[in-house]
């Protein structure tokens, strides 16, 4: 929608472009050379611009003495079982938000969204004693519910908003037919609906597997630790500051969900903006 | 939406089965309804709305480590903060750390939202690999910054020390401006990439007749830019500014790791400095006063945002 045939409107355009994206990538190769390096070569002033020597010793090391794989897995379980637990709630939710019709339906709904604003760290100050009252502190099954802070709201609302574009004809075509809306909903609706519903997912799974403040707190035992604390605890003590590690580690922590994001960007996007932007 | 749906004028009437009862199969689909709803709500209850309503009234009580059942103590925990300097700092803390992040992340992410709408080669690969800092763990960016912003071997001051800026390596994490100036630079590049989508979907949705129409009068960039594409994306802009004032508020991951809130107090933003006291000094009492506050604090902006998403629910 610009006009770049003139000097310096190339000039101001490229300028830009230039300066947010260096400030954008510029980490992540930053990151990506550091883990690469030798020790050797990473503590200098003047650091080099590319690794002159690059080895894999940093990844090798995380993923072989430390305690990396068990905190990924640890992350992976709870993040996969939190991010169906909420996939499954929201589907439902937004299913029932979207086409039915029943006293309170609206304030309870708005009730929900509005769940996004309340400070999660000032929950974590009930939940902690009443996990401790329930035996739920320190355990996989506490943290995975309380995920259901961070995503519970949006997805609804993501999924409410996918359902309610779905046609009411098609839902009423099958009532006609004498199907029950229980079956309806299983074998008519849901059929159509995966790629919004996975989104929800990747967006659940998401924020657990990104999360510090729940983690760092809810669990305290060092073989359930999860990736964020984890890498927190392990690689940055002011003592004994290992970068090399930090950021092979870092990467690898990154990894599971750029994987995820790179399949579903599209959906993604669409559902975290939907209802923004009209 | 553009359509509802579920109200167009052609769709045809729901005639119920003449099977059914009268009034029966509607409230029968009620009461379907609401059990569809109703795992969720319970978890919702259970998780959310009970430790927030708990939270609520902990504030009213003296709750620490030496008092092994909350004192009811009215609104002195309130009276008491107001008057402490260092919870009065901690506001002052996040209002800076929420308005520069907020400001610097959707101007840039406006930017380059603009950019990625002109079409060259190469442009969707752009676009998806900008998404990275926002899909980063908020820990994994706070290493990175940490380790951009290392005083003895980070890459910041070597490049600071080779252009001369500076005479000696700074160690700006232990200052109060540097360590301040690194928790808002590590949550802008974390936001940049989410408001970039939200302006990218805006422009989609930008009617290029106009602007060829505009430029056909004589408009240059700057005019189209001011008079077409800004108040085309306005709506899109407030929805953004909220959003972002809202997740700045919560932002709790990427400064404690980075900073753990120091030195001393300088990044100790709201949401830190509840999960201090109440999680290293144990004075829950007190950590949930200073939540009241900030409740009341995203209450304006949250108010706001629930209206924009509610408008289009019927």
């Amino acid at each position: 929608m610009l006009d770049l045939s003139t000097r310096s409107a190339k000039i101001v355009f490229f300028g830009v472009a230039a300066i947010i994206g260096f400030f954008l990538f510029f980490p992540v190769y930053w990151t990506v050379i550091s883990a690469l390096k030798t020790d050797q070569e990473l503590y200098q002033i003047i650091p080099t611009a590319y690794p002159h020597k690059p080895t894999l010793s940093h990844f090798w090391t995380a993923l072989t003495d430390g305690q990396l794989p068990k905190l990924l897995g640890n992350s992976l379980f709870v993040s996969l079982s939190s991010a169906a637990f909420n996939a499954t709630l929201a589907t439902y939710a937004g299913y029932s938000f979207a086409k039915y019709r029943y006293f309170g339906r609206k304030p309870v709904m708005m009730f929900m969204l509005s769940a996004q604003m309340f400070p999660f760290g000032l929950l974590l100050i009930t939940i902690y004693p009443m996990y401790v009252e329930w035996g739920l502190l320190d355990t996989r099954l506490g943290l995975i519910l309380s995920y259901i802070v961070f995503a519970l709201p949006v997805a609804t609302y993501m999924i409410y908003s996918y359902f309610s574009q779905v046609p009411n004809e098609l839902i009423e075509a099958a009532r006609a037919d004498g199907a029950s809306d229980l079956r309806i909903f299983h074998t008519i609706v849901l059929p159509i609906s995966i790629p919004p519903i996975i989104t929800v997912f990747l967006y659940s799974f998401m924020w657990s597997w990104n999360d510090l403040l729940y983690s760092l707190t809810l669990i305290v035992s060092d073989e359930k630790r999860t990736v964020a604390p984890g890498l927190l605890l392990t690689y940055l003590n002011e003592t004994n500051a290992d970068w090399g590690g930090a950021m092979a580690a870092s990467l690898m922590a990154a990894t599971p969900v750029i994987l995820g994001f790179m399949f579903l960007q599209r959906y993604f996007i669409q559902g975290v903006t939907a209802g923004a932007v009209k | 939406m553009p359509t509802d749906i579920t109200h167009t004028a052609d769709a045809p009437a729901f005639r119920p089965s003449p099977h059914a009862k009268r009034g029966g199969l509607r409230a029968g689909q009620a009461r379907f309804g609401i059990l569809l709803l109703l795992p969720a709500l319970v978890a919702f209850c259970l998780i959310v709305l009970s430790p927030f309503v708990q939270a609520l009234a902990l504030s009213l009580y003296k709750y620490t480590i030496s008092t092994p059942e909350p004192i009811f103590v009215g609104f002195s925990n309130f009276t008491k903060l107001l008057s402490d300097p260092t919870v009065r700092g901690s506001f002052v803390t996040t209002a800076i750390y929420v308005f520069f992040t907020t400001f610097f992340s959707i101007t840039l992410g406006l930017a380059w939202a603009i950019i990625l709408n002109e079409p060259f080669r190469g442009r969707s690969a752009l676009r998806g690999i900008s998404l990275l800092p926002w899909i980063m763990p908020a820990t994994v960016s706070a290493f990175i910054f940490g380790w951009i912003f290392n005083s003895r071997y980070g890459v910041l001051n070597a490049v600071a020390l080779e252009m001369g800026l500076i005479e000696y390596p700074v160690a700006w994490l232990s200052t109060t401006s540097g360590a301040m100036m690194a928790v808002v630079m590590t949550k802008v590049w974390l936001s940049i990439p989410l408001f970039m989508s939200f302006f990218l979907a805006g422009l989609a949705s930008m009617d290029r007749e106009q602007i060829e129409a505009a430029r056909v009068d004589g408009a240059g960039n700057y005019r189209v830019l001011k008079d077409h594409i800004l108040p085309h994306l306005r709506p899109v802009l407030l929805v953004v500014i909220v959003l972002g004032m809202i997740g700045n508020l919560q932002q709790f991951d990427s400064i404690y790791a980075l900073t753990g809130g120091g030195p001393v107090r300088a990044t100790s933003v709201l949401s830190v400095e509840v999960y201090r006291r109440a999680f290293e000094q144990w004075d829950i009492g007190m950590a949930a006063t200073i939540g009241v506050l900030w409740v009341a604090t995203i209450l304006p902006p949250a108010y706001f945002y629930l209206r924009q998403l509610m408008k289009g629910a019927e």
